[in-house]
């Protein structure tokens, strides 16, 4: 069993060495990195964004986003938030306090234009898009407010279709680094981005470096998210999304081959494939009886099957949290821990 | 319409009888050895022999569980519910003198996941009463609700009706204004989800508790074969050969709630199952209950059986829900059906 509970002091030493960038950086732009010259326009999510000065009043629309703002250094500026799926993460508690938050779902579109925004940014297409429930982009360009979707929400990715989207092409971070250098252009904060992007990739390459030696095993790995039912089919990560991005970084081979984000699989199925290594998904959420951790647990122990499995058999059981199964600056963490844990279980020689 | 003909002469419904039970045990072997996990007709065997006599043959304690603990548990529970879905349909269609009555037609469902919703979002019961505790309870409150209805109204079939619809809209109405104003982003997108059966989850427990409803609601039913067949020509017919009405018809519409709600609480709801199953039972052996019943019974299994087989090996890797299954199917006849109605209207 590897419990992961190091992503806050990751994400403390994350603010500080940001905090050091900020400090080293003051006054002194960096060689070669120019200032935004606005009007700036972006290509987003298929959409021409026109950003005429640097935000003052941001809504923030999804946690993962608020978030990377304030590792920005750029909490001042956002105004109101919404979409949070667990605590703010402990280094931006104090700014994050003084944000008014608009819902811990779904604002509606009144409440965001509300706020007076000069930018609205997005987590996902399904709140601000073609099906927005918030609204369509036209209906912001009605009242002139610009809107900013997140690069990994909607690059290789079609939703069209219900449900959490289908990725046409695997996750990868490069799409949260293209977001990240995109706010820094937005904001003319190219140089926090920067030095942002390249702790965050550091940290990536240490990650896969500590466990280059399982690409040769063929080690094969599943990530479960929840289930419906405790005893019933299980929710596990499909072929292209964050969680398969972190098995390949690893060099793991992912049981399940489809493309829908999280399939719906039975256990008769996971049996068959006999994962060397299970990952369960810890969060706060409450929806189904195996959203709780000791749910999972507890069924991985006691179900005829499932406790027969090598992975549980042998202990090869890594919890990670749910932020590492979405994209943001969390995937990292998610790396880190599923590698330390690789690791722990001497699966890497 | 071609008729089985089941004379009076019992070697003919033995003889009957012996066929169903062999569709039935050929449904089963077929679900117990056909899966995403190859596992030879020999091997399947021996862990059925193990599971069920304790013979102790050397088999792999996955293929053991898979075969036992999953297959078999999850087939003999499709066949309860396909079973009680179908004879419940059956009752309903009688007793409200509608063939496009079926088992969700007094508010079962919507109950069901207004009960749901209250453990999963609300928290009430918590762990006590569980998810399929909630709904069981949410099922009945929406049946009394519907049943008051429906008395106030006066109880007349098309009466029953109306208060079904009513109900169900407002078990609907309370289980979205729970959603849309108590659950997170996540919660609301899944909640409806949870509804769709679903026989992933099953365990020999459930079989415990829905086996004795099912056979006992069977029964009951069989019991009132003769009184079913007089509610064909109305409530006032059948009062003049001699029935007490209402309590005929309360203990009925009972009877087929319960096993409504037992079912929704344990696998969720499966569409169009009590809505076809009847009418193609119909079609085998007449429209007297006394056969009609026991048909339902065995087709009603038997297609679930198989309508769950398909649902897990349709899609590689991944489960169909069985309602998509059912309503590949279901669809279609019910377009029938409608089309007859049509015609007869």
């Amino acid at each position: 069993m590897f419990r992961t509970n190091s992503s806050n002091l990751r994400r403390s030493l994350r603010a500080g060495l940001l905090a050091l960038g900020l400090l080293a950086g003051l006054g002194l732009p960096e060689a070669g990195m120019a200032g935004t010259t606005y009007p700036l326009t972006l290509e987003n999510c298929g959409a021409k964004v026109v950003i005429n000065h640097a935000p003052q009043r941001v809504v923030s629309i999804g946690q993962a986003q608020t978030e990377i703002l304030y590792a920005l250094g750029l909490g001042d500026r956002v105004v109101a938030s919404a979409l949070w799926f667990s605590p703010v993460a402990k280094p931006y508690e104090a700014v994050n306090a003084k944000v008014k938050r608009l819902a811990d779902n779904d604002p509606s579109f009144e409440a965001v234009v509300g706020q007076e925004p000069d930018l609205v940014v997005a987590m996902y297409e399904w709140h601000i898009g073609p099906n927005g429930i918030i609204g369509k982009r036209s209906r912001f360009d009605a009242v002139k407010v610009p809107v900013y979707v997140s690069p990994t929400d909607c690059v290789g990715k079609d939703n069209s279709g219900a449900g959490d989207g289908v990725r046409t092409q695997m996750y990868t971070t490069e799409l949260l680094y293209r977001n990240i250098r995109e706010f820094g252009a937005i904001f003319d904060v190219s140089d926090r981005a920067e030095t942002l992007i390249a702790e965050l990739k550091a940290r990536e390459a240490a990650a896969v470096r500590a466990v280059a030696g399982l690409k040769a095993k063929n080690l094969s790995m599943a990530v479960w998210f929840s289930s419906k039912d405790i005893k019933g089919d299980a929710f596990l990560a499909g072929k292209n999304g964050v969680p398969a991005y972190l098995m390949a970084e690893i060099g793991a081979r992912n049981i399940i081959t489809t493309e829908e984000e999280w399939p719906l699989v039975g256990w008769e199925t996971i049996a068959a494939s006999n994962p060397d290594v299970l990952v369960l998904v810890k969060m706060d959420r409450r929806r189904f009886p195996a959203d709780a951790i000791e749910a999972k647990l507890n069924f991985l122990k006691t179900d005829p099957v499932a406790s027969q499995l090598a992975a549980v058999k042998n202990n090869r059981i890594v919890i990670v949290d749910v932020g590492a199964t979405r994209p943001g600056m969390d995937t990292v963490d998610g790396l880190e821990a599923i590698a330390t844990a690789v690791q722990g279980f001497g699966l890497s020689h | 319409m071609s008729h089985l003909v089941v004379g009076p002469n019992w070697p003919a419904r033995i003889a009957v009888a012996g066929l169903a039970a062999i569709a039935l045990v050929l449904a089963v072997a077929l679900a117990v050895s056909v899966g995403e996990m190859p596992i030879p007709l020999s091997v399947a065997l021996k862990a059925l022999g193990n599971g069920l006599f304790d013979l102790g043959f050397p088999v792999g304690a996955i293929q053991q569980g898979v075969i036992f603990e999953y297959r078999l548990s999850r087939a003999l529970m499709a066949a309860l519910c396909g079973g009680a879905l179908a004879l419940s349909g059956a009752i309903l269609q009688a007793l409200l003198r509608n063939p496009l009555a079926e088992p969700y037609i007094l508010g079962v469902s919507a109950g069901a996941s207004t009960g749901a919703v209250c453990v999963m979002i609300l928290g009430l019961g918590g762990a006590t009463l569980g998810v399929s505790g909630g709904a069981f309870l949410g099922s009945v409150a929406a049946l009394g609700l519907v049943g008051l209805l429906a008395a106030g109204a006066g109880g007349a079939s098309d009466r029953v009706i109306l208060a079904g619809v009513a109900g169900s809209q407002l078990f609907n109405a309370a289980t979205a204004t729970i959603v849309t104003t108590l659950a997170s982003a996540e919660q609301a997108r899944g909640v409806m989800f949870w509804l769709l059966g679903n026989f992933g989850g099953v365990r020999w427990p459930d079989l415990w508790v829905a086996a004795p409803v099912a056979l006992a609601g069977f029964v009951i039913c069989m019991v009132h074969a003769k009184a079913l067949d007089a509610f064909a020509f109305g409530a006032d017919a059948a009062a003049s050969l001699g029935i007490a009405v209402t309590r005929v018809r309360l203990v009925l519409l009972a009877t087929t709630a319960l096993l409504t709600a037992t079912m929704v609480a344990i696998v969720g709801t499966v569409g169009f199952v009590g809505l076809v199953i009847p009418h193609a039972a119909r079609f085998l052996v007449g429209p007297g209950h006394a056969r009609l019943l026991p048909a339902c019974l065995v087709i009603g299994a038997v297609f679930m059986i198989l309508a769950d087989v398909l649902s897990r090996i349709l899609v590689p890797q991944q489960i169909l829900p069985i309602g998509v299954v059912t309503a590949l199917v279901g669809a279609p006849a019910f377009a029938i059906i409608l089309h007859r109605a049509r015609r007869k209207a």
